[in-house]
């Protein structure tokens, strides 16, 4: 149960490249700026506008935002991070429009460089803000706005970038497509496993990332072991594999939709009853939150993340598992995506509990948790290397607080941003992966 | 006519007017914007519900791992509303200004308890101005409405301070400012922030629905 160091050192390089490799968008500035409101434009909708005219600028958000309270630089605090949003409304589609339109500036090109780095490299969307502002105001569905309108206008930053521009062209990501995940297919095979491809008929539908075929392979591999232990009818299907979903990060709603698409067409092809997603933060969102909303239809499917589909099938019983014992101390992060945005907060302790572990749980757990800092595409824009660090201090600090050995983690994005900051910090704990616990722990 | 006949005839008149209809026109405009479905399926089907009804009570306490960092904010926010909420509602004359206009009546508060509720939301709102002008977070955010809004609400407890305790020795003159201070206010909720006191109820009920149908008890 470990990382291919070689395979990650490969990654790292690959991510520092992403920057030369993106291609700035040839659109004048005038149209970037269109290009933005027009977004903002179709997007604002009855719930956004009571949020936006909500907020009293208290700033306590910045107290619940990892990049403010570690900088405790004012240009982070959260509420400012959708100010061009905000704008925008009060002088287009506020009913007291007729009147901010006198002193509320309008959008600028410099606005939209200025902003970048407030939109992008400063917030993973983790909603944390989302917990303590008195308003109600939902900050990261304000920035995931902003970030539409950024993508529309080709304004997404260099390495993020790339990553999108290639999902949107060759439908791979990093490199990996169809050919690798057959590669990953044969692979699982050598290793003795069952691997169902294109079962005609199915009840779960498996699907994988490209961070897992890369780096995580031990993960998908646990992923196929527990469900052929539990005996389950499953497949992998050719035509919807990758479940992460470069769209959502960078903004760019059309790819979201065509990734999302892709495994959705592929489950109801083969009947699936559930979607199971792997160890991605973003891919769960992406179809279980967001899938039906791009349909336009609610999905005939329900949509799991491994970690809840585990915790489901070991408090039903059928999943039994090997007890690790309490010589092995771990804590578990909360990845936002699953966690505060998904709702998936007891099931993975569930597992660790059944895992027989000595478990201890974080300061400020479940919703609360602080985020890593590499979320929502994050830890592919190089240039937010060094606040992306500085955030990931918290969650040193948090983890050292418990005595654990190890941390463990349900997120290949998490999983890549805390073995970067255990590389930078020389941090001394073990990170680890749930489902690989529990795949290499089935009685 | 008098400055205080203009504060009590078509001042007030022309106050409230601009008050009701311009909180109608705001409130109205932005919740006749096009609503958007949300199709995922929830959780349990009432989690939404449940979720938003929560997040409209419990966001009104600070949330139990941040209840440190913003305890300035939570206490001085508490002294200032629960303050001047005690001198609107509590005040005897003031009773007798709804039953007025409305037909409602209750029974009133001693002047003891409406000084020092006064005096306690006054001395809160110098200590949120303090802040909001010495914080880098909230001086780096704040704008004219944050100090405009400050300046209209404590204008009519510090008039009304000085009516009750006949600083001045003209009541009439002292009692007209303090009616148009309040008249003030009525003309400016509807342009500023201070409107927060109606979003605050659909803007935590969305909040709450998006997350209540996720499960996550926000």
């Amino acid at each position: 149960m470990s990382v291919n160091a070689e395979a990650f050192s490969q990654f790292q390089q690959a991510i520092l490249s992403l920057e030369q490799m993106s291609r700035p968008s040839d659109l004048s500035p005038e149209d970037q700026v269109a290009r933005v409101k027009s977004v903002f434009e179709r997007k604002l909708d009855e719930s956004m506008a009571v949020q936006l005219e909500s907020c009293i600028h208290c700033g306590q958000c910045a107290e619940a935002c990892h990049f403010h309270v570690q900088t405790q630089d004012p240009k982070y605090i959260p509420v400012r991070k959708f100010e061009l949003l905000r704008r925008f409304y009060r002088r287009e589609k506020s009913p007291m429009r007729w009147i901010h339109r006198l002193y509320t500036r309008d959008i600028t090109a410099g606005d939209l460089e200025e902003w970048q780095e407030l939109v992008y490299d400063s917030c993973t969307e983790c909603a944390r803000c989302a917990t303590v502002c008195p308003m109600g105001i939902n900050i990261a569905s304000m920035v995931n706005i902003t970030r539409q309108g950024y993508a529309e206008a080709g304004l997404i930053p260099g390495g993020l970038q790339t990553v999108e521009q290639e999902q949107c062209e060759q439908g791979t990501v990093f490199g990996v497509g169809e050919e690798q995940f057959f590669g990953a297919i044969e692979w699982l095979k050598e290793e003795g496993l069952e691997a169902p491809l294109n079962k005609a008929k199915a009840d779960i539908l498996l699907v994988t990332t490209v961070v897992d075929i890369m780096l995580f392979k031990d993960a998908l591999r646990s992923t196929v072991k527990i469900l052929n232990h539990l005996g389950v009818d499953w497949t992998f299907s050719s035509h919807g594999f990758e479940a992460a979903n470069f769209g959502l990060l960078s903004g760019l709603e059309d790819l979201q939709k065509h990734a999302s698409g892709k495994v959705i067409d592929a489950a109801i092809a083969c009947g699936a009853k559930t979607v199971i997603i792997p160890e991605c933060g973003h891919a769960y969102p992406a179809i279980r939150w967001e899938g039906a909303n791009e349909r336009g239809e609610p999905l005939p499917f329900k949509v799991m993340a491994i970690a809840e589909y585990m915790g489901q099938e070991v408090s039903a019983g059928r999943l039994k598992l090997k007890k690790i014992g309490k010589d092995k101390k771990v804590t578990y992060h909360d990845p936002c995506k699953i966690a505060r945005h998904g709702g998936v907060v007891e099931e993975p302790r569930q597992v660790l509990n059944a895992l027989g572990v000595d478990f201890r749980d974080m300061e400020s757990p479940g919703i609360m948790n602080w985020c890593c800092g590499g979320g929502a595409g994050v830890f592919l824009i190089d240039r937010a290397a060094d606040l992306r660090n500085k955030a990931f201090e918290i969650k040193i600090k948090q983890v050292n607080d418990t005595g654990a050995d190890s941390v463990v983690l349900t997120c290949g994005s998490c999983r890549a941003n805390f073995l970067n900051g255990k590389e930078a910090a020389q941090w001394d704990k073990k990170i680890e992966s749930l489902v690989e616990l529990v795949g290499d722990n089935l009685a | 006519m008098s400055l205080l006949e203009f504060a009590r005839g078509s001042a007030m008149e022309w106050s409230l007017m601009i008050l009701v209809a311009g909180m109608a026109w705001r409130l109205i405009g932005a919740l006749l914007l096009r609503r958007t479905k949300d199709l995922s399926e929830p959780r349990q089907s009432a989690l939404g519900v449940i979720g938003s009804l929560r997040a409209i009570v419990v966001r009104s306490f600070p949330h139990r791992e941040l209840a440190m960092p913003t305890a300035f904010s939570h206490i001085v926010g508490y002294t200032m509303h629960i303050g001047i909420g005690i001198v609107v509602f509590g005040f005897i004359p003031h009773i007798l200004f709804f039953e007025n206009i409305t037909g409602a009546s209750w029974s009133g508060l001693s002047n003891n308890v409406i000084e020092i509720s006064a005096i306690f939301a006054i001395a809160a709102m110098v200590a949120q101005l303090l802040r909001r002008i010495l914080h880098p977070v909230l001086r780096t955010i704040s704008t004219l409405d944050d100090y405009m809004s400050w300046l209209v609400t404590i204008l009519p407890l510090l008039t009304g301070v000085a009516a009750h305790s006949h600083w001045i020795s003209s009541y009439e003159t002292v009692m007209a400012i303090h009616l148009l201070s309040v008249e003030l206010l009525f003309v400016w909720i509807p342009f500023s922030k201070l409107m927060h006191g109606i979003w605050v109820v659909p803007s935590r009920a969305h909040l709450g629905t998006v997350f209540g149908r996720r499960g996550v008890r926000i």
